[in-house]
This record gives C-alpha cells, sequence and structure tokens, in this order.
C-alpha cells in the first residue's frame, strides 16, 4: 500500500473516526493536564504533583479505589457466571424460549437510577421484603437492609442490570457451536462440566472477554446504584470523585480520581482479559 | 452375541413426525454394516439412537448383551465419525485425537502411543500440531476417523462420513476406512444415501425407507434380488413394470408377453429387470423385445438408452458401445432368469 493509498484511507476514515478520538482524547487530555495542576478553574496554573500526592495519601482514596475494582470484579465475573448457563439453556429454541429471552433482557432497558429506586421500594423499611417478613413472622419490626455495608444491593443491581448484557453477548457465541461439535465431545466422554470448560468456554472466549470488559468499566465506573442503594461507610471512585469537586472545588483532586479510575477500567480489564485466556487454556491442557 | 442390537426401536419426535418404526436389526462383532436409504428414511436417527442421542420412543437398544437403551453418549462403548467431521476447532490435531483418550483418563504413555500409531496409520504425522482450519477435508476425516479411533471402541459409528468429499478423495477414504475397520476388527455401522459406497463397503446392507426397513442383505443379494419396487429402484438403476400372471411362467406386460423364471406370487403386481442383463443380437426366442429408442445418452463405458412402452414408465437399457452405433429401433432379450418379482410400488 503507497502512502497515498495510506492517505486516503485514513482522510476517509476521519469524519467518524477523528470525531471519536477527539472526543476521548480531549476528555482525557483535560483529565491529565488537570490533575498536573493544569486547566484550573481558579487561581494559578503550574505544573504540580500536589494533587496526586494527597489523593494517594488519604485513606478513602484506597478504600474507594478497592471498592470500585471489587464492585466491577464481582459484578463482571458474576454476570458472566450467571449469563452463561441461561445461553446454554438458551442455545436450542424451545417452546417460550423466545419470551424467556425476551424477559431477561428487559432489565438492559431500564436506566440504572430508576432500578435503584425501584430495588429501594423492595428492601426499605417499609419495603416489601420488610413487610412480607414481618407478615410471615421472622421479625417484628422492620429491618434495615438498604445500603448495607457489605454491598450486597449495589452487587444485586449490578448483576440485574448486567447479567442481561452478558447473555446478549454469550448467547450468539453459544448458538455460534454446531450441534456436532457438542456431540463429539459428549460422544468422546466429556461431561455436562468437561463440555462447558473445554469446548463451549474456549470456543467462546472472545464474547466472554468482551462482557467482562465492558462490564467491568461500566461497574468500576457506577455512580447511580452506588449514591442509592450503596453502603454509606465507603464511597465508589465516582463518587469520591463528585464528592472533591463538590466539597471546596477540588478540581484537580477530583481529576486525579477520574484519571485513576481509567486506568483502573483499563487494568482492570486487562487482567480479566488475560486471565480468562489462561484459565481456559491450562484448561485446555489439564 | 451380538455387538448391537435393536429390538422394536421407534422414534417419534415431538413434533410428531414418525422417524422409526418397528426396527429390530442384530449386528455381529467386526461386521461392517451400512444404512443405506434416501433423506428422511430415519437412517441417522437410528444412527444417533446407537450413539445414545437420541432415545427411543418404543424399543430398546443392546450392546454386548446389556441394555444401553437409556445411557448417554460418553456412556456407551461407541465412537462416532460425524458428517461435518465436527473436530474441535480450537485444539490441534494431535489435542482432538487424544480427548477421548484424556477424558476417559488413559495413562500418558498409553495416550501418546494411541496418538503417534493413528497419526501414522492415517498419515497426518507431519500435520500433528496444526489446527483443523489449517488441513483439507480428507485430512479433516481422517483426523476425525483417528479420534473416533483412539477411544479403542467396540462399534464406530459413521454418519455419512464421505459427503463433503470430492469424488476421488471419497474412493481413497473409503478404502481407508475399510482398512482400518478389517486392521483394528471394529464393528462399524455406516450412514450414507450412496448406493455404490454402500455396495463397495459393506458386509451387509439395510435399506430403509420411511423410517422402516425395507431389505437387509449382503451387497450383491440387495443388488441382485431386491425384495421390493423401492430396493430394486433405489439400489442401481432397475426398471419397474406391471405385470398380469397369465401362468406360472408366463406374464403379461407392456413389453409384452415374459417367460419367467418362477411362479409370481400374486396375480398382479411388478416385475423388475436390470439395464446390463438385458441381451443384445438376439432376434428370436422367449422374451425377445423390439422398441423404440425414446432418448439416448453417452455414458463412456456404454450408452444409456430409453424407450418408451405405452402406460409404463421409461425403460433404460445399457447399450454396450457408442451412441453412433445405436439405430431408431433396439431388440433385446430379457433372460427369464434375470427377470425378478418385487413387493409394493414406486413412489
Amino acid at each position: 500500500m503507497n502512502w497515498r493509498r495510506t492517505l486516503l484511507i485514513i482522510a476517509l476514515l476521519t469524519p467518524g473516526l477523528g470525531v471519536i478520538v477527539i472526543m476521548i482524547g480531549s476528555v482525557f487530555y483535560v483529565a491529565v493536564m488537570q490533575s498536573f495542576g493544569f486547566y484550573n478553574l481558579v487561581g494559578e496554573e503550574s505544573f504540580s504533583l500536589e494533587h496526586w500526592q494527597k489523593v494517594l495519601d488519604s485513606k478513602q482514596f484506597s478504600r474507594a479505589l478497592r471498592y470500585s475494582a471489587y464492585i466491577a470484579t464481582v459484578a463482571a465475573i458474576g454476570s458472566v457466571t450467571l449469563a452463561y448457563p441461561i445461553a446454554i439453556w438458551l442455545r436450542r429454541p424451545f417452546r417460550g424460549s423466545l419470551v424467556i429471552s425476551a424477559l431477561l433482557k428487559a432489565p438492559l432497558f431500564v436506566p440504572g437510577l430508576v432500578a435503584s429506586f425501584l430495588f429501594l421500594n423492595v428492601i426499605a423499611f417499609h419495603g416489601i421484603v420488610n413487610q412480607f417478613m414481618m407478615w410471615i413472622g421472622v421479625t417484628d419490626a422492620p429491618i434495615r437492609l438498604q445500603n448495607d455495608r457489605g454491598a450486597w444491593g449495589v452487587v444485586f443491581l449490578q448483576l440485574w442490570k448486567n447479567m442481561p448484557f452478558a447473555l446478549l453477548l454469550l448467547t450468539g457465541a453459544v448458538q455460534s457451536i454446531s450441534d456436532e461439535v457438542l456431540d463429539a465431545a459428549r460422544d468422546l466422554g466429556a461431561g455436562s462440566f468437561a463440555r462447558f470448560r473445554k469446548i463451549i468456554a474456549p470456543l467462546t472466549v472472545q464474547a466472554m472477554q468482551a462482557a467482562l470488559i465492558i462490564i467491568f468499566i461500566g461497574a468500576a465506573g457506577d455512580f447511580a446504584f452506588q449514591v442509592t442503594a450503596g453502603p454509606t461507610n465507603v464511597q465508589s471512585m465516582a463518587q469520591y470523585m463528585v464528592f472533591l469537586k463538590d466539597s471546596f472545588g477540588r478540581w484537580n483532586q477530583a481529576a486525579v480520581v477520574g484519571v485513576s479510575l481509567m486506568v483502573l477500567a483499563l487494568c482492570g480489564s486487562l487482567v480479566l482479559a488475560v486471565l480468562s485466556r489462561a484459565l481456559l487454556r491450562s484448561g485446555n491442557r489439564w | 452375541m451380538t455387538a448391537l442390537r435393536s429390538i422394536d426401536v421407534s422414534k417419534v419426535f415431538e413434533d410428531g413426525f414418525t422417524a422409526l418404526a418397528d426396527i429390530t436389526l442384530s449386528i455381529e462383532p467386526g461386521e461392517f454394516v451400512t444404512l443405506l436409504g434416501p433423506s428422511g428414511c430415519g437412517k441417522t436417527t437410528l444412527l444417533k439412537i446407537f450413539a445414545g442421542f437420541y432415545e427411543p420412543t418404543t424399543g430398546r437398544i443392546e450392546q454386548d448383551g446389556k441394555d444401553v437403551t437409556n445411557a448417554p453418549p460418553e456412556k456407551r462403548d461407541t465412537a462416532m465419525c460425524f458428517q461435518s467431521y465436527a473436530l474441535f476447532p480450537h485444539l490441534s490435531v494431535a489435542e482432538n485425537i487424544e480427548f477421548g483418550p484424556k477424558q476417559n483418563k488413559v495413562n500418558r504413555d498409553e495416550r501418546l502411543t494411541r496418538l503417534n500409531d493413528l497419526l501414522r496409520q492415517v498419515d497426518l504425522e507431519q500435520h500433528r500440531h496444526k489446527l483443523p482450519n489449517k488441513l483439507s477435508g480428507g485430512q479433516q476425516q481422517r483426523v476425525a476417523l483417528a479420534r473416533a479411533l483412539a477411544m479403542r471402541p467396540s462399534v464406530v459409528l459413521f454418519d455419512e462420513p464421505l459427503s463433503n468429499l470430492d469424488a476421488k478423495l471419497r474412493e481413497s477414504v473409503r478404502r481407508e476406512i475399510r482398512g482400518l475397520q478389517r486392521e483394528f476388527g471394529f464393528t462399524a455401522i455406516y450412514v450414507t444415501h450412496d448406493q455404490s459406497e454402500a455396495l463397495a463397503m459393506s458386509d451387509r446392507v439395510v435399506v430403509l425407507n420411511g423410517g422402516r426397513i425395507e431389505q437387509i442383505g449382503a451387497p450383491e443379494e440387495v443388488y441382485q434380488r431386491p425384495d421390493t419396487a423401492f430396493v430394486a429402484d433405489f439400489i442401481g438403476s432397475a426398471n419397474l413394470l406391471p405385470f398380469q400372471r397369465v401362468d406360472d411362467h408366463v406374464v403379461e406386460t407392456a413389453l409384452g408377453r415374459l417367460t419367467v423364471s418362477g411362479p409370481p406370487d400374486d396375480a398382479a403386481g411388478f416385475l423388475c429387470w436390470r439395464p446390463e442383463h438385458a441381451e443384445y443380437g438376439v432376434t428370436e426366442g422367449d422374451n425377445v423385445v423390439n422398441a423404440a429408442v425414446s432418448e439416448l445418452a453417452y455414458q463412456g463405458s456404454y450408452t444409456d438408452l430409453h424407450i418408451s412402452p405405452p402406460g409404463v414408465p421409461d425403460q433404460r437399457l445399457h447399450w454396450p458401445g457408442p451412441a453412433s452405433g445405436v439405430s431408431d429401433q433396439v431388440t433385446f432379450r430379457l433372460p427369464p432368469e434375470h427377470i425378478r418379482f418385487v413387493r409394493g410400488k414406486l413412489g
């Protein structure tokens, strides 16, 4: 390919790709520069590591980082783990399978914040769960289920929201495996789990990786679930970023958290992608 | 003791389609049996019942005298070669072949011995590290065969394994399968709709039609002595003619009065004769027919002639020579010993 042709291709791609690169690149650039003391909304602009130092020294930040990494990992792995058996179950059409598939994907159409409020109605003091438990006599008074310290509410919401997305990606991948390949594995002595580990998972690893990465990134940056249903003793990265910005306008420190969040998303995605492939490879070698 | 046996096996699918009806079949150890029939006749369904992928609606399956009707495929002493080869695309040739033995906890030394022996036998030693998509269709089929044989099964089930190969390759892989079957001594059940494959490879041929067995017999038997009009028509090219019985040795047909070697069972029915059995150059005696040629097609070693007696399907003849030697009229004789009465009728 000569340079003229290369230039032509770049020129043709510019209207689409260029906009994407500029939009993402400019946001990333501003966040990084702001974290080092530039693009100040107030005061002098100068290069400084002070903002990084302050944020990295803060216990609140390390807790938020660990918490967001935990939620993102659990959401990604949990959603994929729940989606696989359903995708395999729905692999062959049966009476009602289309309806089931559509119902399972319904959460994709519910905005996260709406889902959180619906969830609160279920677990609040006056919510359905508490009323039911009192009605059957398990408890005398309502118990605290909302904003639980273990973040089970957030984990539940993440799985509820992300499992359908994983299912969407995995269903197509699982359906693309021919019946004869699975029959052959069965014929050669592979039981259900061996068929999953040695045939289905390796052949759908790309869809699995895509689901893990996209869910991890989304869950790592979660704000809506956390502020409505999350624990009050710890903040997510996004929540902490907004907190820094809102309290005394610490924009540079908020930018540090923002950049850290992007790094977390990138590193976490890479780790999950590499780990899933490595695990499957070692699985094939026995 | 039979290697595999189906007893009154029927299969009715959820949509009500009856794929098999009352199939009773015994296969001896080391035998090469072909299930032959047109699409939808139930041959693959029967094979999958033998493999354990389908459970029969009624009846039972025995292997070495044991009832295995409800045993899943992974618990049966069978291995299957699939039409699409069904190789695992993410595993190399060697890993594909080792898959079964690993699943069955065969120790490493034994596994490697089997792998190396099989790779040598199917001539794929230099391809052991390749992925299946880097191999030709014939090589993939040989991997599938080696993978099945690595399990050391007593029965190997073949589901139209050559249908995706070109004619020349098909013949060489066919010889290879038969050679390996003789060498390993396994029992083979082979599904095909290709009658030449069935005749060339089998110890016995089971002809299926509409989910029922039409005839079971050695290749020569089903070809030379078809029991039914369907078998006569499906295996090779046969001419079918309606007849009326005149006496024990004479019948009336659209080709005229024909002398037959034995009495027909019924007063009327169908008889069949094969194009290659017609004798040319005979102008007098019994069963001499003179007819106008309606169509001819040169086939290389012979010329295919069609004659059109009134009210019956075209009758075909194999004229032993080029089309240029054929005139508008053809005279031939049907030897009585090659005229056979068959049950049923076409369609």
